[in-house]
């Protein structure tokens, strides 16, 4: 017990560096996955190609692969990349992925028929868009998305293989200082429950916020 | 127990319910009902959703559990046996045997969507009869020709449409040679065209001399069809008779509220 | 480039043995994971609380908890408890474990999604409580699991990157090995992404067939 509240203020740091990681890859993971879902939605066939592609790329690959491959392909090119900012770029790729096709799914929900009411009500594509689409949109979409959210607080343990020292490469710092792999990675694993639990609280309490079941 | 519980099966009705009560948390959904269903006999039920047309149902089948009164079926008690004026659950296999001769139809249709129309009728001959599939399978398309869809014996459920569906559970049911049919509301799940094709199964049925008891919002069917017709209303019968006696003279302000109610989205129908 | 596709031949036998393996272990901890996670799923719906917290607990903590930290705990904090296991089989396990618990949730939402109704059928026709479980429930049960377990399949064959950090010679961990030894960096990222991208063909192709079989 006490090895455990000894070394809990560095869990606890290496806690807030995933929730951190968390975070900004699900807020930037929300802009790309947008943007792929209008590419995927687009009328075009070569952004919707393009959209496609984007997806299947980013979820056909393992993320430790596409972790490895943003920090260690650049520098063969003479760029260089730092560990977080490669980090952040593959949790928000990956993430934005997931996000598009939950967008796409949640899209494909809204009946066609709202659209084309609003049309006939002489609203342009944009207003259609705020008024109609995104308030409906956020609401179906908003379970997926806690569920996302909770995968990418999960996987962004592997960016500990390029040394941020998030909750993992913390645990595993201070296993080789004090050679107590149970208890540490035990403490480990009840704080990533913590987040995760924190993290779909958070969510339940925004569907009861947004008035879900709406419908029905 | 109340002593008249203890005369059981004087041979005239096969279906006997005494003093059945059941709540479902501080509700009371059936509230004293006692009912002779007789050999042949087509009894109808109508009243208001929620009037506990589904649970008497469901607990002549025992399907759900009563909490006091006693159902008899062909002078046998189901679900609880009485020793020295002490009720005592049943097991499963008493339950099934003392239900053996009951046939039940759900609003849901409640086919099994893994099997075919064929292997729906099938399953329980084979299962619960041990009977060959040579002969399961006669047994099936004879009965599949009696609903009029010898057609479709191959065809899986989601490939029916909801009469089709209808038809194929009420033979899978008639294959088990019932002695007492139940229908819970059969064509309230069913597109306005499709309700006929039903009825037209049932009526046939009747004719035949089946014992039927049935749920049912189809007052035309219940009228023309049933030999005694019963309106329930919060757990209870308020009335029954003759179909016509019940139908052009309600006695009670709740029948001629429900049959008004009834009258008026009829005209509706009828305008549009 | 044409020495980087020289080194590659040279290591192509080694990486073709890290694709074997990945292979071998995805086989191994898928099934068998499937299998546990049936039972896992089977035991949930036991009514009797010390059985239903063990249980619940186990697929919470499995499916609340990253995979490389509870890799990390079976193959470093085991010793601790005298399971000393090498990494192969310290790989596969914590993989079963982890597919087990995440499939026993497809399995747990595919009984749900059994009207209760078809089994009242079934006892009303005359079948005992076991043939109308084995006959109306378990088999629809079965059969509604197989499209989610495929996909569920294709995210633990990514998954199983992961066990490179604990020194499984994969297909990712000999990837690493040949670039830690020879610089080369493009070629063998490139030859990795392809391997993944072609098992997840392999495993979707499969999927697919198996699918099409289901009676509709």
């Amino acid at each position: 017990m006490g090895l455990i509240t000894a070394n809990l203020p560095q869990l606890l740091h290496g806690a807030a560096i995933t929730l951190v990681l968390t975070v900004v890859s699900v807020a930037l993971g929300m802009i790309v996955g947008a943007a792929v879902c209008g590419l995927q939605l687009s009328t075009s066939p070569i952004a919707r190609g393009l959209g496609r592609g984007f997806v299947s790329v980013c979820r056909g690959l393992p993320l430790l692969v596409t972790i490895l491959a943003i920090f260690y392909l650049p520098p063969a090119f003479g760029l260089n990349i730092d560990a977080w900012p490669a980090a952040i770029l593959a949790l928000t790729l990956n993430t934005g992925a997931y996000q598009a096709e939950i967008y796409r799914a949640g899209y494909m929900m809204i009946p066609p028929s709202q659209i084309e009411a609003a049309r006939i009500l002489r609203m342009d594509p944009w207003q259609i868009r705020v008024y109609v689409v995104a308030p409906q949109l956020l609401r179906l979409v908003l379970p997926s998305l806690t569920n996302a959210a909770v995968d990418i607080m999960k996987s962004s343990s592997l960016v500990s293989v390029i040394a941020i020292t998030d909750l993992v490469r913390v645990s595993q710092q201070l296993v080789a200082l004090t050679y107590r792999p149970v208890e540490i990675y035990a403490s480990a694993a009840l704080l990533y429950i913590v987040l995760t639990l924190m993290i779909s609280g958070l969510g339940q309490l925004a569907e009861r916020r947004l008035g879900m079941g709406f419908q029905r | 127990m109340s002593p008249a519980l203890k005369k059981i099966g004087d041979g005239a009705a096969v279906l006997q319910l005494r003093d059945l009560r059941k709540r479902f948390g501080d509700q009371t959904v059936l509230d004293g009902i006692d009912l002779d269903v007789g050999q042949s006999e087509c009894v109808c039920i109508i009243g208001p959703s929620g009037s506990g047309k589904s649970t008497l149902l469901r607990c002549m089948a025992f399907l759900e559990r009563y909490d006091d009164g006693v159902v008899y079926i062909h002078g046998k008690s189901l679900g609880y046996s009485f020793v020295d004026g002490k009720r005592i659950a049943d097991r499963d296999v008493q339950v099934d045997h003392t239900r053996r001769g009951l046939g039940m139809v759900f609003q849901q249709f409640n086919l099994w969507s893994h099997m075919t129309a064929l292997g729906n009728i099938t399953t329980p001959l084979r299962l619960a009869r041990g009977m060959a599939r040579a002969e399961a399978e006669e047994i099936g398309r004879k009965m599949l020709a009696k609903v009029g869809l010898a057609d479709r014996a191959d065809v899986y459920p989601a490939r029916l449409s909801g009469g089709q569906q209808q038809r194929v559970a009420i033979g899978r049911a008639l294959a088990m040679k019932p002695t007492i049919m139940l229908f819970d509301e059969p064509t309230s799940a069913l597109d306005p065209e499709r309700v006929g094709e039903v009825l037209d199964v049932m009526r046939q049925l009747a004719a035949d001399g089946m014992t039927m008891v049935v749920a049912t919002h189809e007052m035309g069917f219940a009228s023309e069809v049933s030999d005694r017709l019963i309106f329930m209303d919060e757990g209870k019968i308020v009335e029954q008779g003759a179909p016509k006696t019940v139908l052009r003279t309600p006695e009670t302000a709740r029948l001629q509220q429900f049959l008004g109610t009834w009258r008026a989205r009829q005209a509706d129908l009828f305008i549009q | 480039m044409p020495a980087d596709l020289l080194l590659l031949s040279a290591y192509m036998p080694r990486l073709l043995e890290g694709v074997a393996i990945t292979a071998e272990v995805c086989v191994i901890a898928i099934t068998a994971g499937m299998i546990l996670g049936f039972v896992v799923a089977l035991l949930r719906r036991i009514r009797f609380p010390p059985v239903r917290w063990l249980v619940v607990g186990y697929v919470e903590v499995l499916r609340g908890t990253p995979l490389l930290i509870q890799l990390f705990l079976l193959y470093y904090g085991g010793p601790a408890f005298g399971i000393t296991l090498d990494a192969v089989p310290a790989g596969i396990i914590g993989l079963l474990l982890y597919t087990s618990a995440q499939f026993s949730e497809i399995v747990r939402a595919s009984f749900t999604a059994v009207p209760a109704g078809q089994i009242e059928a079934a006892r009303l026709l005359g079948l005992s409580r076991l043939q109308a479980f084995w006959h109306v429930q378990f088999r629809q049960v079965a059969l509604l699991t197989i499209p989610p377990s495929a996909n569920q399949a294709i995210s633990i064959l990514k998954d199983s990157s992961v066990l490179s950090v604990i020194t499984v010679p994969e297909i990712t961990f000999e990837t690493g090995r040949m670039v830690n030894e020879t610089f080369s960096v493009t070629a063998p990222y490139l030859f990795l992404a392809l391997s993944y991208w072609a098992m997840v063909i392999v495993l979707s192709a499969g999927a697919r067939r198996l699918e099409s079989s289901i009676p509709r």
